[in-house]
């Protein structure tokens, strides 16, 4: 049976050295040199190595790094520099997975002298293996760095033989993004070697009797993450609010926009420097809910800021287009080939290329408008206007404030909505929203345009999106029901819109390349031209599965559904749709 | 993982030593690493100060994981285990014949042990035997001492000659080096001129015969723990550097 290590936190106050004499006093020891070990520590932005219960580490494993501090025979790198000098060798370099919350898990190990980023760049072995599915097509980032000096001890039986290892450890941690460093925590490590078990226990026993010291569990990574200014788990881009019904709708409204400028913001500099697509996609995800809420949740705030920001965040949704456009061209690219017969494949690469080559300068005037003055001011001027004070309520006099908004005119009345309670202005727009969807749903016939669908799914999005963001305001499961139900509309209408998107790029790319002097050859065309039909074909059929999708929708089932939603529980129901 | 068999017919080559010192080697560049110690005489384990003794013996260790697992030990240095010799093993050949698939035994018995290690070093007794075959016919790489007399590189071409009639297809990389070698002595000299111009490969690095690896008894510890500048310490670092360089990549 492998025993698993233990650890104990140190007092701040602990001298390491009369720490040390306790322990060669009880038993014979045998000391390893001292080393200094730096290890990086990475995750996903969004956090999905530690939500699954995972740390990833890379650094030069102990052996290695202690066998390098021995040959190079030069002073120790020291701990207070606040990185390890090492000069680290092209071997050595590992990356480590555990599982901190098992302590008894045995960590999973994978040599790679190649910094973790993307999945598909890191090279194949049982971390990549075990990491596959669980990080999609995000980057691995450097959250901290958690640097160790190590003083290394071995507990010696009658014949010299190890029979344990004891390190005494101090430790600080550096961010990588600002290269502020500090203290953490220093700790006291048991060892178990293997085939002596009775041994480790007597140890153990030892520690806990005689130094007073209880084991922790609470894995040091997560210190080093939250010292380094981590909230692990902290992000999430998915709506989750906790309105209060009665709230008056401007207030509730601006803590919905507030959520989602966090969400803007936290995404900007990963979009900027281009780490990884989601970044990108998250911030205009967060652009077209914030203009979805201005327009949808209508006169709770005044109509000449609305219409100012509206305009400004539809100005941000276009800049950051063209990039988000390649991205997906690029992401669709490996499931378009895979569409083309096998020996037809490489005919595609010139396409590839040719989206590579207008990656670096589409991304540069992304990066461009996100350090630009309007952005700057966008952002400036919607956190002024979100953390205004809002007017008074004349008549209830709620509490708040006398102040005029920002921006707004005091003298004029306050919005019609403004004053109401959320949730009665929630069911309106609900509704409202609801009825256009199934009246632009029925007047789709088998000969309407793809415009209509494109309509309607625009409008489908606006229902979803509302109903996400009031969804604190519903009985949960309900609300749930009626979201899921709108995502089966929307998953169909989805289909049909982006394989005609795609169709439309690969067209609009050969048109432009086709007459092009030294522009992609014919075989690439022509194989562009055969994922044209394939992809018209599954719009087809996106096509011809709509009128039974959305015969689910506009059911009475799903209507009586919405009904018992909508109802404020006052007995005024009142019915929505019906036929 | 990979497996390395330290083998020679002929005994007193420096088979131990160099596994011994390999196997601290690997560990400390951080392969996790085990060195089985096939040698009823037990040296491997007595230079980790480990005892010679595996509970029921060869037998049980061939026929239970369970003996298997318990019977590995950590040494003083960390990602290196050893499993020890047990006296038992003179008779391993005996238990090896007993089951089916015979020269086939060791490659199930190792199955377990590849998602632990990355290394597995065997110090064979040296013989030709079944226990012999079996490490053939599992190992990537046998790495062959040779003591630079003529006797010595006879018994190479031997070798040789069985691998690849016994294993045709398969047979592991044989990878010769000399070892302790004496540079003042002429035949060694001449030998060690010699056999690399016979167009036969001969790793570059020489173990020499120094008093200080044959301190390794006194010490009970691989020359590289505790020797800093002595020659057979670079000669044991450019001889790791040159099998791992013949491996195939990990």
């Amino acid at each position: 049976m492998n025993l698993a290590p233990a650890e104990y936190l140190l007092p701040s106050d602990s001298d390491h050295l009369e720490l040390a004499e306790r322990v060669t006093a009880r038993q014979a020891c045998g000391e390893d040199s001292a080393v200094t070990l730096s290890r990086h520590i990475y995750d996903s932005f969004d956090w999905r190595l530690f939500l699954a219960g995972l740390t990833l580490e890379w650094g030069l494993s102990e052996a290695a790094a202690a066998d390098h501090h021995d040959r190079c025979a030069s002073t120790p790198a020291s701990v207070e520099d606040g990185q390890a000098a090492l000069v680290v060798p092209e071997n050595g370099l590992v990356l480590t997975l555990r599982e901190p919350r098992d302590p008894s898990a045995a960590p999973v190990l994978q040599w790679s002298a190649l910094e973790p980023g993307f999945l598909s760049e890191m090279p194949d072995g049982p971390v990549r293996e075990r990491l596959a599915g669980l990080l999609g097509i995000r980057r691995l980032l450097p959250m901290t760095e958690l640097i160790s000096a190590r003083r290394r001890l071995r507990l010696l039986n009658e014949d010299r033989k190890t029979v344990v290892r004891l390190v005494i450890e101090r430790n600080r941690f550096r961010n990588p993004a600002t290269g502020e460093t500090g203290d953490l925590s220093a700790r006291l490590r048991l060892k178990p070697v293997r085939g002596y078990a009775r041994e480790f226990t007597d140890v153990e026993q030892w520690v806990r009797n005689e130094l007073g010291l209880e084991p922790i569990e609470g894995p040091q990574v997560l210190e080093a993450l939250t010292a380094a200014g981590c909230r692990p788990g902290g992000y999430s881009s998915k709506l989750d609010y906790r309105l209060d019904p009665d709230q008056r709708a401007d207030l509730a409204t601006k803590e919905i926009h507030r959520g989602l400028l966090k969400t803007l913001e936290a995404n900007v500099e990963g979009a900027r420097r281009n780490l990884d697509s989601e970044f990108l996609h998250d911030l205009r995800v967060a652009t077209r809910r914030t203009r979805s809420a201005l327009s949808q949740i209508k006169e709770v705030f005044p109509a000449t800021e609305v219409d100012d920001f509206k305009q400004r965040f539809a100005w941000l949704q276009q800049v950051t287009g063209p990039m988000r456009d390649l991205d997906v061209y690029l992401l669709d690219l490996p499931a378009l080939e895979k569409r083309l017969p096998e020996s037809l494949r490489d005919d595609l690469r010139p396409l590839r290329g040719l989206l590579n080559d207008q990656y670096q300068s589409v991304q540069a005037e992304l990066a461009k408008a996100l350090e630009s003055d309007p952005f700057d001011a966008l952002l400036r001027d919607w956190h002024a206007f979100l953390d205004a004070p809002a007017p008074a309520d004349p008549e209830a006099g709620q509490p708040g404030t006398s102040q005029p908004s920002s921006g707004g005119d005091s003298t004029a009345p306050p919005p019609k909505r403004a004053q109401q309670p959320i949730k009665q202005v929630a069911n309106q727009r609900i509704r409202k929203m609801l009825e256009r969807v199934r009246s632009e749903g029925r007047a789709i016939t088998e000969t309407s345009p793809p415009e209509e669908l494109h309509e309607l799914r625009k409008s489908c999005k606006k229902l979803r999106y509302l109903m996400e963001f009031f969804q604190s305001l519903y009985e949960p499961a309900r609300i749930r029901g009626q979201i899921k139900q709108t995502k089966v509309l929307l998953d169909n209408l989805g289909r049909f819109q982006d394989t005609a998107v795609q169709a439309q790029h690969l067209r609009e790319t050969a048109e432009a390349e086709g007459c092009r002097d030294g522009g992609i050859p014919p075989a690439t065309l022509l194989a562009m031209g055969l994922l044209i039909g394939q992809l018209q074909d599954e719009q087809a059929r996106a096509r011809s599965g709509f009128s039974e999708v959305f015969r689910g929708f506009d059911s009475d089932a799903n209507a009586a559904r919405f009904d018992a939603l909508l109802s404020d529980g006052k007995g005024r129901k009142r019915q929505i749709g019906r036929r | 993982m990979q497996t390395i068999a330290l083998y020679s017919i002929k005994g007193g080559v420096g088979k131990t030593t160099t596994a011994v010192n390999l196997g601290f080697l690997a560990a400390a560049e951080g392969w996790r690493t085990l060195i089985w110690d096939l040698d009823p005489q037990g040296a491997a384990s007595f230079f980790f100060r480990i005892k010679t003794e595996v509970e029921g013996g060869g037998r049980a260790l061939l026929r239970h994981r369970r003996v298997l697992e318990a019977a590995i030990k950590g040494t003083d240095f960390e990602g290196l285990d050893l499993l020890p010799a047990d006296f038992s093993y003179r008779h391993l050949d005996l238990e090896l014949s007993r089951g089916d698939k015979p020269k086939r035994q060791l490659r199930r018995v190792l199955k377990p042990l590849a998602q632990e290690y990355d290394l597995i070093l065997f110090d064979c007794p040296p013989s030709i035997s079944l226990v012999s075959e079996n490490v053939f016919a599992v190992a990537d790489a046998l790495l062959v001492p040779l003591i630079p007399t003529t006797l010595s590189t006879r018994t190479l071409e031997q070798l040789d000659t069985f691998l690849n009639e016994k294993l045709p297809k398969n047979a592991p990389l044989l990878l010769p080096f000399f070892s302790m070698a004496d540079s003042s002595k002429a035949l060694h000299r001449a030998v060690m001129k010699s056999v690399p111009g016979q167009g036969r490969l001969v790793l570059r690095s020489v173990i020499p015969e120094t008093a200080e690896v044959e301190r390794m008894g006194l010490h009970r510890m691989p020359i590289l723990a505790y020797a800093g500048d002595e020659a057979a310490v670079a000669a044991y670092r450019g001889l790791w550097q040159e099998v791992k360089d013949a491996l195939p990549a990990r």
